[in-house]
């Protein structure tokens, strides 16, 4: 996952309309689509506004001047645990519905259900599209500014600070992994390899993290000598510039808003 | 492990996230009285690493991988279930919001099971276990495959109030695979155990404590 951070950032340094918009305004559309969608009752008419969504995500995500295939990809890499649980749907009921009517029958008394297939698909539809305003929010979002944003919004100060260290440290770990991988490599390890021994493989990876274990605790001790050195006390916080959102940034906070709470609020009144 | 968006439907959802804030919390009053006051940058850092450390890919059998969670190991290090809380928490907001494993509105429930689950479960068992046994190997061992099973189970208990998977099928499921990824978490955890007590005893808790 730590290869894919460099990838993510470097979309996220892209200028364009949705990038330029202040980290606020993406935090709170992002994650009021991504509830709106989570909201709704696990029923059919989570298809349509479903597509409606996936439609105002899609206006966005054009807005953004990324490639599809950037999203496709980021898709692609969340979707096994999700995928793994949608999939066994279709063979067990569950208790949104009343009534199965069975598809197909297996051996060993298993049955495809219709309406198993059918909730499937409204988990399908409600995951992808919970998840495409994530890969949303994180390709057109820097790290920082999602950290800023966040700590204007409210997050603890703690929590800033802490996770912008965090932050700050994850690309240093990224160049550290990605050291010891060619370090290995160039050795002609290979952890897949069946022709060392398991235990051999197991101890020596096992090493690798150990050692990545104690070049991060070490690091944190050497940041945080240097930090008091700097001043650093229990009261310091993470320094996050006011800034004021623009006009036509409230703007489009208000029209996404008005989309987004509309929507949901009118299927549930067929509902 | 990770529940995505969309599996807990929302009113539940709220719920977790309620609990997993008040561990949250404690974890953070943890860092601040327990870690000598201000060293929560340390720990911070430490979850950049853990973060690097769940990207090794580490062969489990049939052509399957999978990664240490660690919050065994950092709970059995630093000496408090919270740690694994804190650490956790930093790690799945960054998982959740920058990457979508996991997921925002699931993230309290993915805290309980990792972070909270995971991190008491591992450090008690241990701390059990080393008095009982006096064995590094099986405590550690034994703590981490726990720590790695148990919030499976968990996961499965909440998939089933959520609706959106059965009981059974869903312990047996999350269970048999946990139990696999488990051993591999378990014989991890020692193998880095190890080397830490070999190269800085200093800084793994128990240790301390033996040493005085």
């Amino acid at each position: 996952m730590i290869e894919e951070l460099f990838l993510i950032e470097k979309d996220a340094y892209k200028k364009s309309p949705f990038h330029d918009l202040d980290a606020r305004i993406k935090i709170v559309l992002c994650f009021s689509a991504l509830i709106a969608v989570v909201s709704l009752p696990y029923s059919p008419l989570v298809f349509r506004a479903g597509l409606i969504f996936i439609i105002f995500f899609g206006i966005l995500w054009a807005s953004s001047r990324l490639s599809p295939v950037v999203y496709l990809k980021r898709l692609l890499l969340v979707l096994p645990f999700g995928g793994f649980i949608i999939f066994f749907q279709i063979f067990f009921q569950n208790r949104y519905y009343t009534v199965f009517h069975p598809l197909l029958s297996l051996p060993f008394g298993i049955s495809i259900y219709q309406e198993s297939i059918e909730f499937a698909l409204i988990l399908l539809v409600k995951f992808i599209v919970s998840v495409s305003f994530i890969i949303l929010l994180s390709s057109t979002t820097k790290m920082q500014d999602f950290l800023e944003g966040a700590g204007r919004l409210g997050m603890p100060a703690e929590f800033t600070l802490s996770l912008g260290m965090m932050i700050r440290y994850l690309f240093v770990f990224g160049y550290v992994l990605r050291k010891m991988q060619q370090a290995m490599e160039s050795r002609c390890f290979d952890p897949f390899n069946k022709e060392l021994p398991y235990k051999y493989r197991l101890k020596k990876i096992g090493y690798a993290i150990g050692t990545l274990f104690i070049r991060s605790y070490e690091q944190g001790e050497r940041t945080y000598i240097s930090m008091l050195c700097r001043g650093y006390g229990r009261k310091s916080h993470l320094f996050i510039r006011k800034k004021a959102i623009l006009r036509y940034e409230w703007g489009v906070l208000i029209a996404g808003m008005t989309f987004i709470i509309l929507i949901p609020l009118f299927f549930l009144q067929m509902y | 492990m990770h529940i995505p968006d969309a599996f807990i439907p929302l009113n539940q959802a709220i719920i977790y996230w309620i609990i997993a804030l008040i561990f949250v919390a404690l974890a953070i009053r943890w860092a601040r009285k327990e870690l000598s006051d201000e060293k929560i940058p340390l720990v911070a850092v430490l979850a950049a690493g853990i973060f690097a450390i769940q990207a090794f890919n580490i062969p489990v059998s049939l052509g399957t991988s999978g990664h240490l969670v660690g919050g065994a190991l950092a709970a059995i290090v630093l000496g408090s279930p919270f740690a694994a809380v804190f650490i956790l928490t930093m790690v799945l907001i960054v998982q959740g919001v920058f990457f979508g494993d996991g997921g925002i509105t699931t993230m309290g429930v993915n805290i309980i099971n990792m972070g909270v689950i995971g991190g008491f479960v591992g450090f008690y068992s241990f701390k059990g276990l080393m008095a009982a046994t006096k064995n590094l190997p099986v405590s550690g061992f034994t703590a981490a495959w726990f720590a790695c099973f148990i919030p499976s189970l968990a996961c499965a208990f909440e998939m089933y109030f959520a609706g959106t998977f059965p009981l059974v099928p869903g312990l047996i499921t999350m269970g048999v695979y946990h139990a696999a990824i488990g051993i591999i978490e378990g014989v991890i955890t020692v193998v880095v155990l190890y080397l830490l007590i070999s190269v800085r005893p200093d800084i793994v808790a128990y240790k301390r404590r033996v040493n005085g």
